[in-house]
């Protein structure tokens, strides 16, 4: 298992260099002057050029690439253009509230969307399933703004229960913390709940399909251990591998979820940067991001191995 | 198997005999046509039915009582709803039942395009890398690191680099969406090349171009059809999140993420800005995906059972 461990962090390493050049090379793809586009329309040509040095966009592709990517492994990502503070640095102050947000919407999205698939799989076909299964169309549906908006005008604004807008660090308390994130939590959490509600229960139906399942139930097994040990212990590798793949819709939707709650992370800094043309920090979080990612899917890949004991590379 | 229960035998008392089974070879009523496809499947017909009339909304907008969707008129600002402004107007006292109407124009369009456009890429990348061995590992790579940029990320990454316009926003979120496309009809024609219908055409000597075209090509186009349906969805869903967080739709042309993320400021004590646009975007993205769970359900009865 420890070789399969290695070989599979070394795989990502190709991987990683290709989103990292993918990253790098975007400043190519766009048409026109990337030093004018970055500059804005109201910029002199001193402005452009300045920018073309900072950049070093006056070297040839390859070298530039070369020594972007140096710097990187350093740790490295570059200074922004708007602030002149290094990349990393704006990205560490930012780092709490998007992390926080992410970890709270995957526990309360695996709290939610598990059993009520697993619910929705036993009870396939009755109102119970078919209720279940409405609620996950539409939360496919409902953009995570419009959740949001929806959510932050009853809880907060008519009944008052929780805060509207804002984050409280964790340093000044696990509750009002928590407070802080609920209402982002649900709202970034719909869309992937639905998903991860939806392929519970179809891999749920498969397993329950099986001979075993018979026999646990011939013997006299309970319905929740049924469900819970037998079954849910079998469906588990593709719900584990959706849930690693669905962490891309919660990086996107973390971006838009932190500007309707007006949270001070990552998705504000993405927002400014836009608003200010400032590419080296959108770089930097893009690739942080696609690392995060890439990470947490090379986490599912080995959980396989746990859930699963027949699987053996 | 059936069991008579018309036996003159005398039944002991005790004994559950199993009722009659329905015939299952009876013919079942079969509709054919378009009619009888939507009624056989209802969720087509309802989520597209919803599109058609968002559709008309959209081509008609200038006939449905709208005035001018940028004219700016300062006196009557962030009036709430009534019968003069049927969704309430702006901070610049643009008329926000226009703005919508036209925003379903912007919506549509780039949902639209990115599915068709997307579509079309991903079956060219996807027939290439499931039918040339040496090009499927690079693509295939290429792909990978692709997909490992979260797909929102990496259009305000292309966005952020070129100036904002429809044009623009449909193929940044092309580029996003054609990694997905590509390694379904990729994994749909490894699977078809294995048929014996296909090693029938190859041996009988059709050639490959043929083969793809004749063989292949038919039989990917009802996942496809399903996929695109989904892409369009969640294209639409991007452009209005690209929009509001201002790396999308320029703010001179209404669209949906625009108007909600003009309405942002104020949402706390005028939440029509916010309501109307997020309203509409949610039914039409709805009724998307309707047609899409509709159609998988009827393309494929082998997925309809477990999703």
């Amino acid at each position: 298992m420890v070789s399969y461990i290695l070989r599979r962090i070394l795989a990502t390493v190709p991987v990683m260099a290709i989103v990292a050049f993918f990253v790098f090379s975007l400043l190519y793809i766009a048409p026109g002057d990337p030093a004018a586009v970055i500059a804005g329309d109201q910029a002199s040509p001193a402005d452009v050029e300045r920018i073309r040095q900072s950049l070093g966009l006056d070297r040839p592709f390859l070298v530039q690439f070369g020594s972007w990517l140096w710097h990187i492994l350093h740790g490295d990502l570059g200074t922004s253009i708007f602030t002149s503070l290094p990349v990393s640095s704006l990205i560490a102050q930012r780092i709490e509230p998007t992390l926080s947000l992410m970890a709270i919407t995957l526990v309360l999205t695996i709290v939610v969307a598990v059993p009520l698939g697993v619910v929705a799989a036993w009870k396939a076909g009755s109102w119970v399933d078919r209720t279940i299964m409405t609620f996950a169309v539409f939360g496919f549906s409902l953009p995570v703004f419009v959740v949001g908006y929806l959510l932050a005008y009853v809880f907060a604004l008519q009944f008052e229960w929780l805060p509207v807008q804002g984050y409280t660090p964790f340093a000044k308390g696990f509750w009002p913390w928590l407070q802080s994130l609920i209402l982002p939590a649900i709202a970034l959490g719909c869309v992937y709940i639905a998903l991860i509600a939806r392929i519970t229960r179809a891999s749920m139906l498969e397993v329950l399909q099986q001979d075993y399942i018979r026999t646990a139930r011939a013997k006299g097994l309970g319905q929740r251990s049924i469900l819970f040990v037998h079954a849910l212990k079998n469906a588990a590798v593709p719900i584990v591998t959706v849930i690693g793949l669905g962490i891309a819709l919660l990086i996107g939707g973390a971006v838009v979820t932190e500007s309707v709650f007006a949270i001070p992370g990552l998705g504000r800094l993405t927002v400014d940067a836009i608003l200010r043309r400032d590419y080296p920090v959108i770089q930097g979080i893009v690739l942080l991001f696609s690392f995060l990612y890439v990470l947490i899917n090379l986490m599912v890949d080995v959980t396989y191995t746990l859930v699963d004991p027949r699987i053996r590379y | 198997m059936t069991v008579s229960t018309t036996s003159p035998m005398q039944i002991p008392p005790g004994l559950v005999i199993a009722q009659q089974l329905p015939d299952l070879l009876l013919p079942s009523k079969v509709r054919r046509g378009v009619v009888g496809f939507l009624r056989n499947n209802p969720t087509v017909a309802i989520g597209g039915a919803l599109l058609l009339c968002l559709v008309l909304v959209g081509i008609f907008a200038p006939y449905l009582g709208t005035v001018d969707p940028t004219a700016i008129a300062p006196a009557k600002r962030t009036r709430a709803p009534s019968a003069d402004f049927w969704f309430g107007t702006d901070l610049l006292g643009r008329d926000i039942y226009s703005r919508v109407l036209y925003g379903a124009r912007v919506s549509l369009t780039v949902g639209l395009s990115v599915a068709a456009l997307a579509s079309l890429a991903g079956l060219a990348i996807g027939l290439v890398s499931g039918f040339v061995r040496w090009a499927d590992s690079v693509i295939m790579r290429f792909i990978d690191g692709l997909m490992s940029i979260p797909p929102i990320l990496l259009a305000v990454a292309l966005m952020a680099l070129t100036r904002g316009s429809v044009g623009n926003v449909i193929l940044a979120i092309t580029i996003a969406e054609i990694p997905r496309v590509s390694r379904l009809v990729r994994g749909v024609v490894l699977s078809l090349r294995e048929q014996p219908y296909v090693d029938a055409a190859t041996a009988s000597g059709t050639r490959t171009p043929m083969v793809i075209l004749r063989h292949i090509l038919p039989n990917t186009l009802a996942p496809m059809l399903v996929q695109a349906t989904y892409v369009c969805a969640s294209a639409m869903i991007v452009e209005s999140i690209l929009s509001f967080i201002g790396a999308g739709t320029p703010p001179t042309i209404p669209s949906w993420g625009n108007i909600m993320a003009e309405g942002r400021a104020l949402w706390q004590v005028k939440p029509y800005m916010v309501f109307f646009p997020a309203a509409f975007l949610s039914v039409t993205v709805l009724a998307v995906n309707l047609v899409g769970d509709g159609l998988r359900d009827a393309l494929d009865p082998r997925m309809a059972k477990s999703l």
